[in-house]
């Protein structure tokens, strides 16, 4: 259906045809052509303010471009640096490197954060730590990282580090995605403390981040799935016509309608700039439960094939598969919702759930 | 994807919040006046004419239809907070259920002025219930395949011969919209579908007899309504003769869509909420969180129908979608609960977790079954992927 960003979506696609797809290799840490690209038309700044050096655009442009570039396997820090580590900054008062410049975000508990100077507001920061599981760690210029606060102090410092120079490890997620570790020795950082509530928003953020990029992925596992089954002959028919074969792709559809409508409903609530925590969780959790459906049918219904690494299909199910399991996985983030629900007790279950989306 | 199966967000809409709150302060004051006790399934098993007619005297029933007819003209949307509150207090909903939601609007697109004017302000102040008659005993999801007869005599007049099945709480209900075969079937895979014809049918007229079917548990809500040379008057035709199969898509569509579709089961999940925040512990939060963010999921798609509704339209594949997405929720409500929770299941529980786990145990085969099976709802939504 026609949007306010079929431009924004149209031009991005527009950015991938001019690539080969799926530039994830053994040697290949991510696509730097590919950001390039984007960064020059502007898209790597969509939804963060021009005075604060971002391209402007409202919040559902910035999904536009990181859905786009999620179902076309792009392997490019968009969704960390657009929905995630910018914003994050922003809010905390903090700057915005240069959007041509790769950004992520490392939510790192084990590094902890003290102050260089007075400590109060935005200001100097010394980072010790390893950071684990870092997105794009190696590759993103910026690193948000999202530390443990000083002794004492509630809540948790979010700092913006220079990666330059940092030592990284060189570990992948299951599509190939670098998600090694940082390590902080004694790092310099410009930095501000965050409250408890604060930081949980950051987190949801992430979450969702990640929930709209599986949503995207899971729409195009679909229809790659349908197109599949539409051309593949077998018995003299087209998969399709077995009704065997349509049950799973309706199911399919069942379980990929659903995140969809769940995951715009929690980013509606990020727009209305309400209490996203609980309904990040929520999306997170739903887009996760999705992907052993889809995954798996989307898997039978191309046989042998898309089992190969010629085929595509595995460039979308191996996100799948690793993103439902980041930013927080299924369990912690269904014990988050399940204890946020409770949190006026245990009679208010249902006043607590028509408040979340 | 297929723009057949997704809609549109549903706006929000400050109208259903205040009937929102205005149903659950009714609700409290109820349940505190131990007027009803919350169960399962209760717009299956739910039978209480009073508390219909309480509805009805606030406004709660007929929601969307017009003024002249009894109606409040008001929104889907707000019609679909009332009944979404209603269900989550497992109220007892069962008497006018089917006259709301299907049978009204059923009569209001294709009744007479004559059928609107008598049954409509009675449906919708509590008083006037109906019931589906369309499986038989033959004819269950292949429902083209109906055998039940309506032959004019020389009055006008249809003498109806048949038997119909599954009719929920017709030994409760007034009337009930009937489809017969009038004509013959046409040529081809789709001429079972001419020459059906859906009537309206008074059930306390001669002929008609309701006989029990129990449920496995031994409760009494279906019935098989049997004709035997019933007749029924001329003018209770319900819209075209031969447009049968074309009226009971269109009421499909309100039968499918609804909150009770994914809530039949919710009684249960807020039992288990109370058990989990009493022991905190980590799994039984892990499960309510993951049930929570399907029932969440399944809201925004019910609400997505309800504006659709609004805007006119008729969404039946993103109806069927829904349904089969949220009844396979339903039953996997007590699946999972069942999984982190130890107590005995029994409808006599002294434990009311134990016995909301019972009940909906007990009423598990119908949530997949009732409305269009699961496997005909995929075959819906097959359709609308573009497979068939």
């Amino acid at each position: 259906m026609a949007s306010d960003q079929d431009l924004v979506v149209e031009t991005v696609q527009d950015v991938l045809a001019g690539h080969e797809p799926f530039a994830l290799t053994a040697d290949t840490a991510w696509d730097a052509g590919l950001w390039a690209d984007l960064a020059e038309a502007g898209l790597t700044g969509v939804g963060l303010p021009e005075e604060a050096g971002g391209s402007g655009g409202e919040l559902a442009d910035a999904i536009a471009v990181v859905r786009t570039l999620a179902s076309g396997a792009g392997a490019v820090p968009v969704a960390e640096q657009l929905l995630v580590a910018g914003p994050a900054l922003l809010a905390a008062g903090l700057d915005l490197p240069d959007p041509a410049e790769p950004l992520t975000l490392a939510v790192a508990g084990a590094v902890t954060a003290a102050p260089s100077d007075d400590g109060d507001g935005p200001g100097r920061w010394t980072l010790t730590g390893t950071a684990t599981d870092v997105a794009w760690a190696g590759v993103a210029r910026h690193v948000a990282v999202l530390a443990a606060a000083p002794e004492g102090i509630d809540g948790a410092v979010l700092a913006l580090v220079d990666a330059q120079g940092l030592a990284t490890s060189d570990a992948r997620n299951l599509a190939g995605e670098p998600r090694g570790s940082l390590v902080l020795a004694g790092a310099p950082a410009s930095g501000a403390l965050l409250t408890a509530e604060q930081a949980a928003v950051v987190r949801a953020r992430y979450a969702l981040a990640r929930a709209v990029q599986l949503g995207a992925a899971l729409e195009r596992v679909l229809a790659w799935t349908v197109q599949y089954a539409g051309e593949r002959q077998q018995f003299g028919r087209p998969l399709g016509k077995f009704q065997s074969v349509q049950m799973q792709l309706a199911q399919m559809a069942g379980e990929v309608t659903a995140v969809t409508a769940l995951v715009d409903a929690a980013v509606h609530v990020l727009e209305r700039d309400e209490d996203v925590v609980l309904a990040a969780a929520a999306a997170k959790v739903r887009a996760g439960a999705a992907v052993e459906v889809v995954a798996r049918l989307a898997h039978q219904v191309h046989g042998a094939i898309g089992f190969t690494q010629e085929y595509r299909l595995h460039h979308l199910t191996r996100r799948l598969w690793s993103w439902r399991d980041e930013a927080g996985s299924e369990l912690t983030w269904s014990r988050v919702l399940g204890a946020g629900l409770l949190s006026r007790g245990g009679d208010e279950l249902w006043p607590a759930l028509t408040r979340v989306v | 994807m297929s723009s057949s199966l997704t809609l549109a967000p549903a706006p929000p809409s400050e109208a259903a919040e205040e009937v929102r709150a205005q149903v659950r302060d009714f609700l409290a004051a109820e349940l505190a006046a131990g007027t009803f006790t919350t169960h399962v399934d209760t717009w299956l098993s739910g039978v209480d004419p009073a508390f219909s007619r309480k509805l009805g005297e606030r406004g709660w029933l007929g929601m969307t239809w017009p003024k002249e007819y009894g109606g409040h003209e008001r929104t889907a949307m707000e019609r679909y907070a009332v009944t979404e509150e209603l269900l989550a207090a497992g109220a007892p909903v069962a008497a006018h259920w089917i006259a709301d939601r299907q049978s009204g609007p059923n009569l209001l697109r294709y009744g007479t002025e004559a059928q609107r004017k008598e049954i409509l302000p009675r449906i919708a102040a509590g008083e006037c219930y109906f019931v589906i008659g369309m499986s038989e005993p033959d004819s269950g999801s292949d429902l083209a395949s109906i055998r039940t007869r309506a032959v004019r005599n020389g009055d006008g007049d249809f003498v109806v011969n048949g038997a119909k099945v599954w009719t929920s709480n017709a030994h409760h209900s007034h009337y009930g919209i009937v489809l017969v075969r009038t004509g013959p079937p046409g040529e081809g895979p789709r001429g079972k579908h001419q020459g059906l014809t859906q009537l309206l049918v008074d059930l306390s007229l001669p002929g008609i007899t309701i006989n029990p079917i129990r449920i496995l548990d031994g409760g009494h809500h279906f019935n098989e309504v049997v004709f035997d040379d019933a007749v029924v008057p001329g003018d209770m035709l319900l819209g075209e003769e031969g447009a049968g199969w074309h009226q009971v898509t269109a009421e499909l569509a309100f039968e499918r869509s609804g909150p009770e579709r994914f809530l039949s089961t919710y009684p249960l999940l807020a039992e288990f909420a109370r058990r989990a925040a009493d022991s905190g512990d980590a799994a039984q939060l892990a499960t309510l969180g993951r049930l929570s963010a399907r029932l969440l999921a399944l809201r925004q798609l019910s609400l997505r129908i309800a504006a659709a509704l609004d805007r006119g339209e008729l969404p039946d594949i993103p109806a069927a979608l829904v349904k089969d997405v949220g009844t396979t929720f339903e039953a996997d409500v007590a699946e999972e609960v069942r999984k982190v929770v130890e107590v005995p299941v029994s409808l006599d529980s002294p434990d009311p977790l134990g016995r909301a786990l019972a009940e909906a145990q007990l009423h598990s085969p119908g949530y997949t079954l009732r409305g269009g099976t699961n496997e005909i709802l995929r075959g819906i939504v097959a359709r609308g992927l573009g497979l068939r």
